[in-house]
């Protein structure tokens, strides 16, 4: 079985390390320090388990896990966060509280071991929940293969739905993001966004103005000169903030 | 009445007016009728004795049952003023008794000749004395009250203080504590010397921690001592992650400071700052004594990907901080908090003292 083990601090990486040791069939392929590592590692070596603390900087448990999906089995650390030890609970995902005896290791390991392929969209909408609590979302996470883009919600000049997509413009860079526009527009800030057409979502301060398009529809300009279509309702939303 | 003869010195100076009243009174009555000044004052003397117990313990067990601002005025002022009469009636009564008694031995420097004005004046002033009397009651009771009031307030005020600090020690991170027990756990195999030293520095740490009361301020030398021992635990944790530096200006780690005041900062800048920076960093601790000023400050960096999302729980802290220090200073101390590019810096201004005053 192939493993990686992925914590910021390294004394816990080695307890780990050191409780694996007792298992003669598992190899650790990869030790990440960090999220950005860990994302990198999980999506190039495709492990079986991941051993994944939740607490971490740059980038948490819960967005690594939904950044690299579900293809691999998870077993979740945490010291004391409560949020997470409730919904590791609700959806009876593995998990360890540190610290945690070798005894208790090895029974998330048997746990993990005998459900190996197994996936029941758990994960999935425990990483969905986790996202829904930072509302609104101050940044924007994307994978591009095995890198990860971190976009500031300030610098999102506009969205706008591809199918199961959302193309995300930021900076002169667009990036397309396995999400529902719906979903999206609910986790930002609806000070901030609009969405004035079915499959676009505007960040107010980078229009610029409206103008009338036809004789009933009308368009955003954005500052980039760039053209956004405005639907009957999306109009009424956008001439109550911009006059 | 109990207020005020409870202390000697009250009781004293209650029948010393009286005593005034009733030399006053004989002087009148001697004035007015002619009477000799001896009888007039044998007269008048014990009169005014009797009455200062009399009208004393009546208008106080009335002032008593009619506290003020409990029922309506017009029926307070009613009943004292039907009470007041009747007391001048009575002390006119006890007046021609006593009179009566004086002539029985026939003795010409005792007795005096009891005129209708005399009466008149006996139950006027009778009245009078015992509005008086009520009124010096109603000022005693709010007067204890107020003090008792005062009394309660500062009692209450400790208490605070002391729920406050002990709530803080508390809330001393679970994350911190349970972090601190898994690099334990991961030394006692990979290092167990490492293992006890880190044991030893948690002890040292809970220990003065739990030490430390409200309301008795540690010099900030003391305060550092304790944030050595924090910094010393997290340091095992973030390795070459967390690097400290300290800048102790002269005089000022003997200044005082309240307990545990600059501890969350340090605290703040670990969860906040370096436990989000892959690469870590390094925590700034200064204290400058310029006069009778102390200024401290705490600054770490932060990861400039974070936006102010997750700082939020900064806010609660700092927020405790703030009240901690002006109740401790008032508006002598201040609290400032801001980020600057990649760095987060909290200024604490606060007298530099190095005595408790006034306390």
């Amino acid at each position: 079985m192939r493993i990686i083990i992925v914590d910021d601090e390294m004394l816990a990486r080695g307890v780990v390390r050191e409780y694996l040791s007792e298992h003669a069939d598992v190899e650790v392929v990869a030790e990440c320090a960090n999220g950005f590592e860990a994302v990198k590692a999980i999506t190039e070596l495709s492990p079986d388990l991941v051993f994944l603390d939740i607490q971490m900087p740059k980038l948490d448990g819960f967005e690594v896990a939904e950044l690299a999906g579900s293809k691999t089995r998870y077993i979740f650390a945490t010291a004391f966060d409560q949020y997470a030890i409730k919904a590791f609970e609700f959806h009876a995902l593995d998990y360890l509280l540190k610290p945690f005896s070798q005894q208790r290791f090895d029974q998330a390991l048997a746990h993990a071991r005998a459900n190996m392929g197994k996936n029941d969209g758990a994960i999935e909408q425990m990483v969905r929940e986790a996202t829904g609590r930072n509302k609104p979302l101050g940044r924007v996470l994307i994978r591009d293969g095995a890198k990860v883009h971190v976009i500031n919600a300030d610098k999102i000049e506009h969205v706008e739905a591809q199918d199961d997509y959302v193309q995300i413009r930021s900076e002169g860079k667009s990036y397309l993001k396995n999400q529902r526009m719906t979903e999206l527009e609910e986790q930002l800030d609806p000070e901030q966004f609009l969405r004035i057409h079915r499959s676009w979502i505007v960040n107010i301060a980078f229009v610029d103005r409206i103008e009338q398009a036809t004789k009933d529809s009308y368009v955003a300009i954005l500052k980039d000169a760039s053209r956004v279509p405005i639907s009957r309702s999306g109009y009424q939303k956008i001439r109550a903030v911009i006059q | 009445m109990q207020e005020i003869s409870s202390t000697r010195q009250g009781l004293i100076t209650y029948l010393l007016v009286w005593l005034f009243l009733g030399c006053a009174l004989g002087g009148v009555i001697s004035v007015a009728s002619g009477t000799p000044l001896v009888n007039a004052l044998l007269f008048a003397i014990p009169m005014n004795l009797v009455y200062a117990f009399e009208s004393g313990y009546s208008a106080y067990y009335l002032c008593r049952a009619y506290p003020l601002g409990s029922r309506r005025a017009a029926s307070i002022t009613l009943v004292l003023s039907v009470a007041a009469l009747v007391s001048g009636f009575l002390w006119l009564l006890i007046g021609s008794l006593w009179n009566s008694l004086c002539l029985l031995p026939g003795v010409s420097w005792a007795g005096i000749a009891f005129t209708s004005q005399l009466s008149l004046l006996l139950v006027g002033l009778g009245t009078l004395l015992y509005g008086f009397a009520a009124a010096l009651h109603y000022l005693v009771i709010e007067f204890v009250r107020a003090k008792g009031a005062e009394q309660r307030e500062l009692e209450s005020l400790l208490m605070a203080q002391e729920a406050e600090l002990r709530m803080l020690r508390t809330q001393i991170d679970p994350h911190f504590l349970f972090n601190s027990l898994n690099s334990i756990s991961a030394l006692t195999s990979q290092d167990p010397k490492a293992a006890r030293r880190m044991t030893l520095e948690l002890a040292s740490f809970f220990r003065q921690s739990l030490g430390m009361e409200a309301h008795k301020k540690v010099t900030l030398g003391e305060e550092m001592v304790l944030i050595r021992h924090f910094l010393a635990i997290e340091q095992v944790r973030f390795g070459e992650r967390l690097q400290v530096v300290e800048l102790m200006g002269e005089g000022a780690a003997e200044c005082l400071v309240p307990p545990m005041i600059i501890q969350p900062l340090v605290e703040n800048a670990v969860k906040h700052g370096i436990c989000n920076m892959p690469e870590g960093g390094t925590i700034t601790i200064s204290a400058h004594r310029a006069g009778s000023i102390l200024n401290i400050r705490v600054a770490n960096p932060v990861d400039e990907d974070m936006s102010s999302l997750r700082s939020e729980g900064h806010g609660i802290g700092l927020t405790n901080v703030r009240q901690r220090l002006s109740g401790a200073y008032k508006h002598e101390a201040g609290i400032q908090w801001g980020r600057h590019e990649n760095s987060f810096g909290v200024d604490i201004t606060m007298p530099a003292q190095t005595s408790e005053q006034g306390e």
